[in-house]
């Protein structure tokens, strides 16, 4: 019957799924059976009243603990169906109830029983390291629990076929006093080792739990540490014909005992984590914006230092909310990470406390019921990227124009108007040289005139291409001869403390050019104003005219290659132009 | 009279210093930046220094600034700023205070050999010289109501080479007038203008360059 109980969980737990109702009543009826058995075993049992004593309080703890233990392993394996722990907890109880067989004045069930008599301390601990996901970490656990199962069972069976342990023993071959000592000896010493072993594991892994483990789990630790150490003290006190306290062995059996228990809060705790997600799914319908998406989450899984990178591929790199370039690496040092996909494409990375992969099914619903927001947030952080990256390369594309400009209008300052000037220089004096000749002199004097137009041409297509005397001396002196040269009285006002920087200087000199410029073409205006201050951090660029207003802002590239000058430098223009009341052209651009 | 020169074009510079030596001026420094010129002036060699406003190493102000600390340690030494650009900005600066001996034109103006070598005297002599472009950009700016409007065409003349710095026996020659005429110009304008009648040429200059550019 218990055999093939354990063969139908196993097999159910194979399947990873829930277990159906049937075999939710068949887990129930079978561990009350098991539970009923062990404590009439235990109550008519000679060797317990003999060794133990109270063989009331003994029959009601191995019955509490085999029932506690299957029923706290039935709600685990319901409510987590692709956790293992719960089967793992399930076969704990019914381990504990066979081993009370050993109690049978029936040959074959006192043998099984006897043959498993130290199986319990071992699957504890196995169920203690196996917290919370039912798996055993890290080849070293493995290793020394597979070497405690195999020491528990096999010195049993020799001590069984060595040792008198009366007439139902059916495996009794030969006696040998000796061998069945140090076979207990040995068998006892290594589950103490390995029950010590147990507890530094636990210790460690408490050591390293995260922030946002719960505080259920460390006090689940040290409940465990306690178990394990009693037991360990037990075997060793037995072994070294130290003091049999009773005291201790009664205490490990309470701590046994309500183990179960206390997994069933840390099972709670998770059941609360998991309505969180209910929370995650609420504030997921109203929309959330990518920032707090993140909070959202971090919420929802507690750990308050989450942060979410999502992937834009286009890119190849990891962007924070803001579509800022991240490395993972350096996000994800000593923490982990957790990829989320969707439609088969990666989108996001979690990164978190490591702690929280101890609890894979709550991280895979949280990133499951976020996918459509994160998906959302990924287009965000690709489309602020893209922002970003616009906005460097046009501030690239100004930059490189602008230098261009001042490349070509130092060549012709240094080149072409140079030797014009020098050549101007020259015809002089050649026509001093020919003042004998009349004709030859005023020959001389037309060509020097010539040069006196071209220079004068190209005076302006230099200035043009590059108001030179803005990089030498400054947007005051630009903007006074500017204002000087206009169509209507300017009265103009600048008020900088020292230098601007280049770019905003010339950023700030088309500002005043151009509107100016409009002013001439457009504005009929009697008048107008430039001011140019320095406040917060920003330069203020002001013109206003008195004109007829009403001013076309898209007509021409004009205002638009302005805006993108002032744009790409982070500032803002803004034109207000109304019918008959004058136009009035702003532009602030952040120094810093 | 001795002339130190700063321009950092080789094929200007001795342009320059040859005009200029075949005019009878003494060329007693050819400097190729600015801080070689401050050395020639600080040592007393210099009675003018003509200064290219763009000189290394950057070719922004270097040159205004030698200008500008040669007028303001060593007002005797004339300076006589060139520039491929004139600006009315720089114009001010250099004028901030007085327009004795100090000149500021656009290179082109060195073809014109009588007029340039005419320009470095009168700045040498504690004169001024100001860019006919200069006083033309003051001449046409626009004002609300503008008393220039009353200046007959040869009144305008006439002011416009007192703004650039010439004596009256200049204008008198320029425009080919007797003196006479001239100071009867000149009195009338300041008439008109309501400023008051000055003394030296230069203080002429100081005084219509602030009425114009108000």
């Amino acid at each position: 019957m218990a055999a093939s109980g354990l063969a139908s969980i196993a097999d159910a737990g194979a399947a990873r799924g829930p277990p159906t109702v049937p075999i939710r009543w068949a887990l129930v009826l079978l561990g009350l059976a098991a539970a009923a058995t062990s404590f009439t075993l235990a109550l008519l049992s000679e060797d317990v009243s003999a060794t133990l004593g109270e063989p009331l309080l003994i029959a009601g703890l191995t019955a509490w603990v085999t029932l506690s233990y299957v029923v706290c392993g039935l709600v685990a394996w319901w409510r987590r169906p692709a956790n293992r722990f719960g089967p793992l907890l399930i076969v704990a109880g019914f381990v504990n109830f066979l081993s009370t067989l050993s109690w049978s004045s029936r040959d074959v069930l006192h043998t099984l029983g006897q043959a498993l008599d130290l199986l319990p301390p071992v699957i504890f601990l196995h169920v203690f390291l196996a917290f919370p996901d039912g798996r055993l970490k890290g080849r070293f656990v493995r290793s020394f629990i597979a070497a405690a199962y195999v020491v528990a069972i096999a010195l049993e069976l020799v001590r069984m076929s060595a040792g008198d342990y009366g007439p139902h023993n059916l495996l009794h071959l030969y006696s040998n006093a000796r061998v069945e000592d140090v076979a207990w000896k040995v068998q006892l010493l290594t589950v103490s080792a390995c029950c010590l072993a147990g507890v530094a594991v636990l210790g460690v892994r408490g050591r390293r739990a995260g922030r946002p483990l719960r505080r259920s789990v460390a006090l689940l630790v040290d409940a465990f540490g306690l178990a394990l150490m009693l037991i360990a003290f037990l075997f060793i006190s037995a072994v070294f014909g130290g003091p049999a306290v009773a005291q201790i062995r009664w205490a490990a059996f309470i701590a046994l005992a309500l183990a179960p228990t206390v997994f069933l809060i840390g099972l709670l705790q998770a059941r609360l984590a998991r309505s969180a997600l209910g929370e995650l799914f609420l504030e997921l319908r109203l929309d959330l914006s990518p920032s707090d998406l993140r909070d959202a989450l971090a919420r929802t899984l507690r750990d308050p230092s989450l942060e979410l990178a999502y992937w834009l591929p286009e890119y190849k790199t990891y962007a924070d909310v803001d579509g800022r370039a991240l490395t993972l690496r350096e996000l994800a040092q000593g923490r982990a990470t957790t990829l989320i996909d969707r439609n088969g494409k990666h989108v996001a990375a979690l990164v978190h406390d490591p702690s929280l992969q101890d609890e894979p099914e709550l991280l895979d619903a949280a990133t499951a019921a976020a996918g459509i927001a994160v998906e959302n947030g990924r287009l965000q952080a690709e489309l602020k990227a893209r922002l970003v990256e616009l906005r460097g390369s046009r501030a690239r594309v100004i930059d490189a124009g602008q230098k261009e400009r001042q490349r070509l209008e130092r060549n012709l300052h240094d080149g072409a108007q140079q030797r014009l000037i020098a050549l101007s220089l020259e015809l002089s004096l050649l026509a001093q040289r020919v003042a004998a000749d009349p004709d030859a002199r005023k020959r001389v004097i037309q060509a020097r005139e010539e040069i006196a137009i071209s220079l004068e041409e190209l005076r302006d297509v230099a200035r043009g291409i590059h108001p030179a005397v803005l990089s030498g001396h400054g947007l005051e002196v630009a903007l006074e001869s500017m204002a000087a040269r206009a169509p209507v009285p300017v009265r103009l006002l600048v008020d900088l403390d020292g230098r601007l920087h280049e770019r905003l200087e010339v950023a700030a000199y088309y500002v005043v050019s151009e509107s100016l410029a409009n002013i001439a073409k457009h504005a009929r205006a009697s008048s107008a104003s430039v001011n140019v201050t320095r406040s917060n951090g920003q330069v203020l660029v002001e013109i206003v005219d008195d004109g007829i207003g009403g001013a076309d802002t898209e007509a021409g590239s004009g205002l638009r290659g302005l805006a993108d000058r002032v744009e790409s430098l982070g500032g803002r223009l803004r034109v207000w132009t109304p019918q008959g009341g004058g136009t009035r052209v702003k532009a602030e651009i952040p120094c810093g | 009279m001795r002339v130190a020169i700063a321009e950092d074009s080789v094929l200007l510079r001795e342009g320059v210093a040859r005009l200029l030596g075949e005019a009878g001026l003494d060329v007693v420094a050819q400097c190729g930046n600015a801080d070689d010129l401050l050395v020639e002036v600080r040592n007393d060699r210099v009675d003018v220094a003509i200064v290219d406003i763009r000189l290394p190493p950057t070719h922004n102000d270097e040159g205004l600034r030698a200008a500008l600390e040669i007028r303001a340690d060593h007002p005797a030494v004339g300076v006589l700023v060139l520039s491929q650009y004139v600006e009315l900005g720089l114009a001010m600066k250099l004028l901030a205070n007085s327009a004795e001996g100090v000149g500021y034109l656009l290179k082109d103006r060195i073809g014109d050999l009588d007029e340039f070598v005419g320009a470095v005297q009168r700045v040498a002599a504690g004169g001024s010289a100001l860019d006919p472009i200069i006083v033309s950009t003051l001449l046409s700016r626009q004002r609300s109501e503008d008393p220039l409007d009353e200046l007959t065409p040869r009144e305008r003349e006439v002011l416009t080479l007192m703004a650039e710095g010439r004596s009256n026996q200049g204008i008198a020659d320029k425009l080919v007038i007797t003196l006479r005429a001239v100071e009867k110009y000149v009195s009338t304008i300041f008439g008109k203008l309501g400023l008051p009648s000055t003394g030296s040429d230069s203080r002429r200059v100081l005084a219509v360059l602030l009425y114009l550019r108000s």
